[in-house]
């Protein structure tokens, strides 16, 4: 009996201890809806061969920063996390994420890691989020509007004038056929599509290290002298005025819209899901050539206060294996991992590597506000956008917007 | 003395029957407590409570991540000079005049049309009031649909019967989409209204209208000196709630509009939400929340007063 009382005793000693700093054998994970298409799978293979079992919850895309600061402030935050990595700054700033410099540092591929997601993760020079899934903004065009206008279906603009020329030729097929389309009342989808042809063509949006809001420079100008140039020769269609990102990628899908900067994610998609639409892929182009992409995505990033690095590392060797490579790709994200990013995707469409090629130049601003203003749907840089698009006064616009983002920029964090 | 004496038994007789008179008393005023605690509780949990954290929230510099530090004041005296929060208000303050004189301008004919003995008269009402049935985010995903430009049915429609020369989006500029708005909403909520308008109609006593007939009282002026003077009461509530209602309008204007085009229609309550759930400042939001309750309830009791039914009605 006294023997039965001892290992009774130890048994709920065993179950206490670990469980407070990081449960060797189940540890939880929380992933965002978007990411729905692969990390169950993932996840299942991970667990399927490994003694560590993840528990994984999909949480809705709009919900999982409010629900993970909730857990947070009650003890009960998930110990990893798949997080969308522009707040990764924002999650590190406020002490919220476990410091991984040295874990990062000691992987043997660290180097071929996707350095956007690093620089993402990276908040006073200290890494605290690392790749977990990729996505990469790029150039869809419509194979067969391009074949019907005369244009070379193998070949993609490369500048914009050729976006311009392009996009002519293919509304003159006419009907309700367009040459291009944008959603025009979506942040967030214009930083990943619009943002990229001012990079690609020398200029920027943030500097000093995400500290300064530079809206009014030649190479904005020049970008938005484009689109407004797209939209008064009647080459978008009248529903992208109003379009908050619910057409986003359903735009390009219905066949009749002869090019649209959108996500990798959009290859997978349109391939399962409408097969007739015959389409290439290619970079979004600077203005009078060079390419740029907005790297975009998920980082792995594990709560403060969890210090079983040993669970960590066996996660991360498994997702930058060739295995988990080849399965992230299989299942819709792009590798994360340079050096074996060509065979991760040799069983795969092909059109993917263009995706993953603009990933490797791909770039992520970075901001503690940047939910703040880039992607609230009440935020300077929506507005603005809209304004320019589609309104008479750019330059007061982009005065107002500027002014407003640099006080929200000035503020942070006071 | 004597007359003391005379008194003193009637005293001790009166205590007697008063102290069980007491008990009675107070033993009806637990029983009473006792049923209202259930709705006190409610409140106090539901309302006084939240209201309280709101506050003290409010006091605070907040962040939905990170600790929060208490600042006072602070969160008042940015709000004063926050142009987009009182750029909201005003928004806010003009949707609410409009939409309440739209709802009273198609309820009260309404009420006054179902109310009369006629054939149909059941089936009137379940159709002016069906709509409020359906809730205000579903109206408005349907109402985002109907309005859009291409795969909508207004727009494409009207261009296709020749009454417009392209599809017109509704939702790009300003007079569009709150004049849409505004038709959603009086199309969602009126049935509602009407019926609130209708027991103030059939609360009305039959003898004095048909007094006033009698007297060769016109139908305009029975409506104007006797329907409208005694249904104040009623007009009191329909109006308080539509009121209320609108100054706290969030939902269509966030799924219809997205606060477009151009931050041209974000409410205060849209701008409170933005603060608190997407710039993650929940001190901030909780002080413009404080500062919006109180113009509410300035509002209700400025509007509890002007339709105070006056003394003998």
């Amino acid at each position: 009996m006294r023997m039965l009382k001892i290992v009774a005793l130890a048994t709920i000693a065993l179950g206490i201890t670990p469980g407070a700093a990081f449960a060797q054998s189940k540890v939880t994970m929380w992933s965002r809806s978007s990411s729905e298409t692969f990390m169950p799978t993932l996840i299942k293979t991970f667990n399927a061969s490994h003694k560590t079992q993840i528990e994984l919850q999909i949480v809705p895309n709009t919900e999982m920063v409010q629900k993970y600061a909730i857990a947070a402030a009650g003890g009960s935050a998930p110990d990893l996390l798949s997080l969308d990595l522009v707040y990764t700054t924002a999650f590190a700033a406020a002490g919220q994420l476990e410091d991984l410099t040295d874990l990062a540092k000691s992987l043997p591929f660290f180097a071929n890691l996707s350095k956007a997601h690093v620089g993402a993760g990276t908040y006073q020079d200290r890494i605290y989020g690392l790749p977990m899934s990729a996505d990469a903004s790029v150039l869809l065009y419509n194979k067969r509007l391009f074949r019907q206008a005369g244009l070379d279906p193998e070949k993609g603009p490369t500048n914009w004038a050729e976006i311009e020329s392009y996009a002519g030729k293919i509304n003159a097929l006419g009907g309700d056929i367009r040459g291009f389309y944008f959603s025009g009342a979506c942040g967030g989808c214009n930083a990943f599509t619009f943002m990229p042809l001012i990079w690609a063509s020398g200029g920027d949006i943030l500097v000093d290290g995400g500290k300064r809001a530079t809206l009014d420079t030649p190479q904005m100008r020049s970008a938005i002298d484009l689109y407004r140039g797209l939209v008064a020769k009647g080459y978008v269609p009248e529903g992208a005025r109003t379009d908050s990102g619910a057409n986003f990628y359903g735009g390009f899908a219905t066949d009749k819209i002869g090019m649209s900067p959108i996500g990798a994610f959009a290859i997978g998609n349109l391939v399962r899901n409408y097969p007739h639409v015959e389409f290439g892929v290619t970079f979004i182009p600077g203005k009078d050539g060079g390419k740029s992409s907005f790297a975009g995505g998920d980082n792995f990033v594990v709560t403060a206060g969890r210090k079983n690095m040993g669970v960590v590392r066996e996660f991360l060797d498994f997702i930058y294996s060739v295995e988990g490579q080849s399965l992230l790709a299989k299942l819709g994200s792009l590798p994360t991992r340079s050096d074996v990013a060509d065979e991760a995707l040799k069983a795969l469409d092909q059109r993917y590597r263009v995706a993953t090629q603009a990933m490797a130049l791909g770039r992520t601003p970075t901001s503690p506000v940047y939910n703040d203003i880039i992607n609230s749907s009440t935020g300077p840089w929506k507005q603005m956008l809209n304004e320019v698009f589609f309104g008479n006064d750019v330059s007061g616009s982009l005065a107002r917007a500027q002014k407003t983002m640099q006080s929200i920029l000035d503020s942070a964090g006071k | 003395m004597p007359r003391e004496h005379a008194v003193m038994p009637n005293t001790s007789s009166a205590a007697d029957t008063i102290r069980p008179r007491r008990s009675r008393q107070r033993r009806k005023q637990l029983t009473g407590f006792l049923f209202v605690v259930p709705a006190v509780l409610l409140v106090l949990v539901f309302f006084v409570i939240p209201l309280c954290m709101a506050f003290w929230m409010s006091l605070h510099n907040w962040p939905l991540l990170g600790k929060p530090r208490f600042i006072g004041l602070d969160n008042y005296v940015s709000l004063l000079d926050d142009a987009r929060f009182w750029g909201a208000m005003q928004f806010t303050a003009l949707y609410t005049v409009v939409v309440t004189i739209a709802i009273f301008a198609v309820a009260f004919p309404l009420a006054l049309f179902v109310d009369k003995g006629r054939p149909l008269t059941k089936f009137y009402r379940t159709s002016f009031f069906l709509p409020m049935v359906v809730g205000f985010s579903s109206a408005s995903l349907l109402w985002a649909w109907l309005m859009n430009v291409d795969a909508g049915l207004f727009s494409p429609a009207a261009f296709r019967l020749g009454l417009t020369d392209k599809p017109v989006n509704l939702l790009a500029e300003f007079d569009t989409t709150f004049w849409s708005i505004v038709i959603m909403v009086v199309w969602k909520t009126a049935g509602f209204n009407m019926i609130i308008l209708l027991t103030g109609l059939q609360g009305i006593s039959a003898e004095v209208q048909e007094a006033a007939r009698m007297d060769g009282a016109s139908n305009w002026l029975r409506f104007r000196r006797i329907t409208l003077p005694l249904m104040r009461r009623t007009i009191a509530l329909a109006l308080i709630l539509s009121v209320a209602g609108s100054i706290l309008a969030f939902d269509q204007f966030y799924i219809i509009a997205d606060g477009g085009p151009r931050n041209s229609t974000v409410t205060a309550v849209y701008w409170i939400f933005s603060q608190s759930f997407v710039s993650f400042r929940l001190g901030y939001g909780a002080a413009l929340s404080m500062v919006l309750l109180l113009i509410l309830v300035t509002i209700s009791v400025i509007q509890l007063r002007l339709l105070r039914t006056p003394e003998g009605m």
